[in-house]
């Protein structure tokens, strides 16, 4: 049975990124010097050829765009300036938006204005509601901890798990309409369920070595990302489990010493990232979407203004501190509102549940492959 | 038989014979040969020391026939006539013995070897004690010249012809000058409007005082030989009556074209019964009227291009169209400035982008977004109509061999890009001006590759795509240097005509006829007045054909006389 095409597909993917699809003519450089392709997950020649023909179903059931770490060897060698590399990431986008069912995503990647204006927005509501809730609350701008704070942590870490079940929410059923895009929808991507048990431990593998990006060739890119990823769980550990620690007046030097070291890695990785893609020096940081940007410069406000509003707590100017602190609010709760489930954020789900996934679809299709063949001997195809 | 002196040489060709032929022996061997006066062996008897060997032995040993055994006589046998030439002896006296392609380079037993090349060198010195001392003739060559066909590459032959300040004589079948180029809109990958490329033509051609177009005309007779044609041209006059003209040319330009393959051919694409599938050529007047539109005038949303139709297939040509790639790419860009939001994709089997500029407009099409969809020679995409609830006319199945996908895409406008194919009348024209076809129907040169203007009947030259298919450069080319090689002959004023042909004994010929059609170059004339045949010596090709037939024996090959060939069949029989 034929599939339906949608050749308009490719326009639409040009607002995700994907500008050079189309100069692609197959000669398949790109897949042939890619270090992780292999006999299950061609690519990236066949995403790049799903996506100029527009085969909508066979891309949102295709695991192959998160199983790339953009090395930019495919678009180095590429002959035709096609950008394989580039392309594989408008994929990641346009799946992200594929398997977020409010749509918010694909606004948000459609149109950069929205995704920044709703950021604004919601700031500003946070801001708002912040300083309301403070004085509401009886809270002294001049008191930075203890009785009659203006912000005090015990809310604050209240609101903090209110959020984080709610982003918990959004980025589970993301998930599972990932998993029912690659792994159910159609019949021959079905697995039996003792895979998913036999490969579960490389959920956790993935998310906490990132071993698969090692293997992109180059080392100095894969340990800038794990640091700046273990960064930010250590930090996300303090926030949700240790913030009256973190914001109290007495010095818990075990709490801090993992803060400062978190800081400097999310500060210093940020920083390093946008140094490069103002630089381009590398392919993977020539093409920069709107939302690279926003990902980048947010993660790096958020930080800046976290330790501040500390140097400041400590510093004995506690109204700057509070200051900062609602300013560090503003910034930090549209990132992980917004950018965690519909944008950029989310591959720290999709990536390490990709590769869960195409461990247990190599398995079954490696076994579903004909026997090889003895040494001389041809295989006939069948009329 | 007078007693004569005959020298043999033998060319060692480097190690080309030497490696295998023992050259020494066939030397000692040669020695002992009747009326032999010397035998030597030298490394490259075509090199200048060798031809100048073969001079001075002429000179001082008064040698008076010389044998070369060699290479093929295609190869060299001019080389060696020329020498005996310069050393003041009859170019006829000469044999050559072909001990390369026929000996060393198709045999690996050196004893075996040498002895098949002695049998051949026995054979020619045999051969050429017989051979008579033959004169070339020259003939007048009447500088005027017929040009059939009146596409650009007639228009072009004609112009620098009579730039060159001779008279053309421009048949042209059709009401008006241009051919199948006139019905082009751009030209690929310049997008030059052909327009422009044939005005300038056409109007130099009507202008000029030397040359005179025959519309409505076509060439019903041909008679003569190089120089010395008569052609005879039925023109129609304003009423529409023929009226038959009479003139003499010295050459002939074939450059008849081609016509489209017929679309409905192929049941596949509903050519003929989807209102919205149209060929390349009804696409080229959509765009020489400038709207792009569907069968009901609404504009097209998808365009769909199918390569190859008719070329490279098994059932109708095996052949390439070599134009209709770059014509579909230029439908591309076209449809996407005509109408820009319209999708275009192109359906093909491989993409044949091998002219100056055409990978360059190959990449360009890819960035105007056109998808381009590979299907296998042999499995055709099918065209079907649209089911009810869909938004486009037509739905096309490929088997998409990039992807290995088997897809359904939509479709508004199908354009069937039309093979080239031999006219359906090139063999009137084949056997007006007696040349030959190939089993496409094409006219075939004298050499595809060192000779590709000329045909096997001298003053006859073929150009642009009745040889073959071809793009505009090719046929622009192949017809100004079709022009180029009859100027240069007409520059010279006579030409020389080989010495070797057949003649009738007058006195013994009967009369039969049987000669007159079976020469295969209509060389054979038939006296009326006196009964008998003669040979016209300038169009005659010495095949021997008419020789064996006769069977008064009245027919003399020159330089393949009984004696000769009976002397040589004695020599190799060791």
């Amino acid at each position: 049975m034929a599939i339906r095409v949608n050749p308009l597909l490719i326009d639409d993917l040009e607002r995700y990124g994907a500008e050079d699809v189309q100069k692609c003519y197959h000669c398949g450089n790109c897949s042939a010097v890619c270090p992780h392709t292999d006999e299950t997950f061609l690519f990236p020649r066949r995403s790049m050829r799903l996506l100029q023909m527009g085969l909508e179903r066979r891309i949102e059931g295709s695991l192959e765009p998160w199983l790339c770490y953009y090395c930019g060897q495919c678009s180095d060698q590429c002959p035709r300036d096609a950008e394989p590399g580039e392309t594989m990431m408008s994929l990641r986008r346009w799946l992200t938006s594929r398997y977020d069912f409010t749509g918010i995503s694909r606004l948000f990647y459609r149109s950069p204005k929205a995704e920044v204006l709703a950021m604004a927005g919601l700031g500003l509501a946070v801001g708002i509601g912040l300083v309301a809730w403070g004085l509401g609350t009886g809270g002294d701008i001049r008191i930075y901890d203890g009785p009659g704070a203006f912000l005090r942590s015990e809310h604050v870490h209240r609101f903090d798990w209110g959020m984080a079940a709610v982003l918990v929410g959004l980025l589970g059923t993301n998930a599972v309409r990932m998993w029912w895009f690659t792994m159910y929808r159609d019949k021959e991507s079905r697995v039996p369920l003792s895979l998913y048990i036999k490969h579960v431990l490389t959920l956790p593998y993935q998310f906490f070595t990132q071993k698969r990006y090692a293997e992109c060739g180059e080392r100095k890119p894969w340990l800038l990302h794990l640091g700046l990823m273990l960064s930010y769980l250590t930090m996300l550990v303090l926030i949700m489990f240790f913030l009256g620690t973190m914001q109290s007046d007495t010095w818990h030097w075990q709490a801090h010493a993992f803060g400062y070291l978190a800081t400097v890695g999310l500060l210093g990785a940020t920083a390093w990232m946008i140094r490069g893609r103002v630089r381009k020096q590398t392919p993977l940081h020539r093409h920069s979407h709107e939302s690279d940007w926003v990902f980048l410069v947010q993660l790096f406000a958020v930080a800046f203004t976290g330790i501040l509003q500390h140097v400041l707590h400590r510093a004995g100017q506690p109204l700057a501190g509070n200051v900062v602190y609602v300013i560090h609010m503003m910034v930090a709760v549209p990132m992980l509102v917004l950018e965690v489930p519909f944008s950029k954020w989310a591959h720290l789900v999709y990536r390490p549940l990709a590769m869960y996934f195409a461990a247990m679809r190599r398995e079954v299709l490696r076994a579903r492959a004909p026997a090889p063949l003895p040494a001389g001997a041809r295989r006939v195809q069948a009329a | 038989m007078q007693s004569c002196k005959i020298g043999v040489y033998i060319c060692q060709c480097g190690t080309n014979i030497a490696k295998m032929v023992d050259c020494e022996a066939l030397v000692a061997f040669a020695e002992t040969l009747p009326e032999v006066a010397l035998a030597k062996t030298y490394k490259y008897m075509c090199s200048n020391p060798g031809q100048d060997m073969i001079v001075q032995d002429i000179q001082a040993n008064g040698l008076d026939r010389v044998v070369v055994a060699a290479c093929s006589p295609r190869m060299h046998e001019r080389t060696f006539r020329n020498a005996l030439q310069v050393a003041g002896l009859n170019p006829y006296f000469f044999e050559m013995a072909n001990i390369r392609e026929h000996c060393s380079w198709v045999h690996d037993d050196p004893v075996a070897a040498t002895q098949k090349a002695k049998a051949l060198v026995r054979g020619a010195v045999l051969r050429v004690a017989r051979h008579e001392a033959l004169e070339r003739k020259t003939v007048d060559m009447c500088p005027e010249v017929l040009v059939i066909g009146g596409g650009i590459a007639g228009l072009t032959a004609a112009l620098d012809i009579a730039d060159a300040g001779h008279r053309v004589h421009l048949v042209e079948r059709q009401g008006s000058l241009g051919g199948n180029l006139a019905r082009i809109d751009l030209t690929a990958p310049f997008l030059n409007a052909a327009r422009d490329l044939l005005t300038e033509r056409i109007t130099r051609v009507t202008e000029s005082e030397r040359i005179d177009v025959m519309l409505h005309s076509r060439v019903v007779n041909l008679d003569g030989f190089i120089g010395n044609y008569r052609a005879t041209v039925e023109v129609r006059d304003a009423d529409g009556l023929p009226r038959k003209t009479e003139f003499l040319v010295g050459n002939v330009i074939v450059a008849t074209g081609y016509q489209e393959f017929e679309a409905s051919r192929i049941t596949h694409y509903g050519y003929g019964k989807l209102p919205n599938v149209v060929t390349s050529f009804e696409f080229e007047l959509m765009l020489r009227h400038g709207r792009i539109q569907m069968a009901d005038g609404h504009l097209p949303r998808f365009v769909s291009i199918i390569h190859c139709v008719g070329s490279r297939s098994q059932e109708f040509h095996g052949y390439c169209s070599r134009v209709c790639c770059m014509t579909a790419l230029k439908y591309a860009h076209e449809v996407r400035s005509a109408i820009p939001g319209c999708h275009v994709s192109d359906i093909y089997i491989d993409m044949h982008a091998f002219g100056k500029g055409h990978e360059d407009f190959y990449r360009r099409s890819s960035e105007v977004k056109t998808l381009f969809l590979m299907y296998r020679k042999g499995d055709r995409p099918v065209i079907r109509r649209a089911d009810p609830g869909d938004t486009c006319d037509m739905l096309i199945e490929v088997n998409e061999q990039l992807s290995g996908e088997t897809i359904e895409i939509p479709a508004d406008l199908v354009v069937l890009m039309v093979g080239m194919e031999a006219r359906s009348d090139a063999h009137e024209v084949a056997r007006l001006v007696n040349i030959s076809q190939d089993k496409e129907g094409w006219f075939i040169e004298s050499h595809p590759k060192l000779d590709p203007v000329a045909t096997t009947t001298d003053g006859v030259y073929i150009a642009g795509t009745c040889a073959a298919p071809k793009d505009i450069p090719d046929t622009v080319a192949q017809a100004r240097a079709s022009a180029a090689r009859i100027l240069a002959k007409v520059a010279r004023g006579r030409i020389e005509v080989d010495a070797v042909y057949a003649e009738v004994d007058e006195a013994r010929c009967s009369g039969c006829r049987i000669c007159n059609d079976l020469c295969p170059y209509s060389a054979i004339e038939f006296d009326a007045v006196k009964k008998v045949s003669r040979v016209i010596s300038a169009v005659c090709k010495a095949c021997g054909a008419c020789g064996a037939a006769c069977p008064s024996g009245a027919i003399k090959a020159r330089h393949f006389t009984d004696a000769q060939i009976f002397a040589q069949i004695e020599g190799v029989l060791l």
